[in-house]
């Protein structure tokens, strides 16, 4: 039985076939991974109105700066998936 | 096959040889006085190293095609990291694009508050509440700095 066994296992060495190769998913490039920035507030309790128009206009920017880097993200994510999934999958 | 890494390849196709060279001898040249003699080890010998050999050469061939796939895979891979680098500098790209066109147009209008704006500064205050209004606005609530 112990040589049936013996045998067995070094016929069935030969079966055991797996491509040693696969494509691992890639690291963020850093940019994508800087936080978005935190809102201006106004600190003075009376201000003017053009104080109040460059915070405003400060924030907005900060939001777009916050969105372009969210569709970034999403963008890379996508297209990097895509190129995993052909390559693993083949 | 864990076999084949320690065994050269010529070692293969000598081992098959010798047990087909030994087989042929074994059945058909039994006329031959010596292997006469040892007709019956010969046979059993042969049979075995013939099996053995066959099975070394069918290792041998479809170690050949896996490595054949191993190519095929790393080259895939070679593709895909190329393809992967090529997304990560056009998305890097657009992204410090659109943060400079971005920049750009606040500045512009912070330009235009300066320039025009200010004018208005003094005709018209703003009140503390419409300050503390925005400021609460701004800030982004409570339960999300957790």
């Amino acid at each position: 039985m112990k040589n049936i066994l013996i045998f067995c296992t070094v016929l069935l060495t030969g079966c055991s076939t797996v491509v040693p190769v696969k494509y691992t998913f890639p690291t963020v490039p850093e940019v994508l991974l800087e936080k978005c920035e935190a809102l201006d507030t106004i600190e003075k309790p009376t201000s003017v109105l053009s104080e109040l128009m460059k915070t405003v206009t400060n924030n907005y920017r900060k939001y777009y700066s916050c969105g372009a880097l969210v569709e970034s993200w999403q963008e890379w994510y996508t297209a990097q998936k895509k190129i995993a999934e052909t390559t693993n999958s083949e | 096959m864990w076999i084949l890494s320690y065994l050269p390849d010529f070692v293969t196709h000598i081992i098959f040889t010798v047990g087909v060279v030994g087989t042929i001898a074994g059945f058909v040249l039994g006329f031959i006085p010596f292997i006469a003699t040892y007709k019956l080890p010969i046979q059993i010998i042969s049979i075995l190293v013939l099996s053995f050999g066959l099975f070394l050469e069918g290792g041998l061939a479809d170690q050949a095609v896996w490595q054949l796939k191993v190519k095929e895979m790393e080259a895939k891979v070679a593709e895909a990291k190329a393809q992967s680098a090529q997304v990560n500098t056009t998305v890097v790209t657009k992204i410090l694009t659109k943060r400079q066109i971005i920049k750009e147009k606040g500045d512009e209008v912070i330009t235009y508050i300066d320039k025009e704006i200010v004018k208005y500064d003094p005709t018209c205050p703003i009140p503390e509440v419409a300050i503390n209004a925005h400021n609460a606005a701004a800030q982004p609530p409570t339960d999300l700095k957790k």
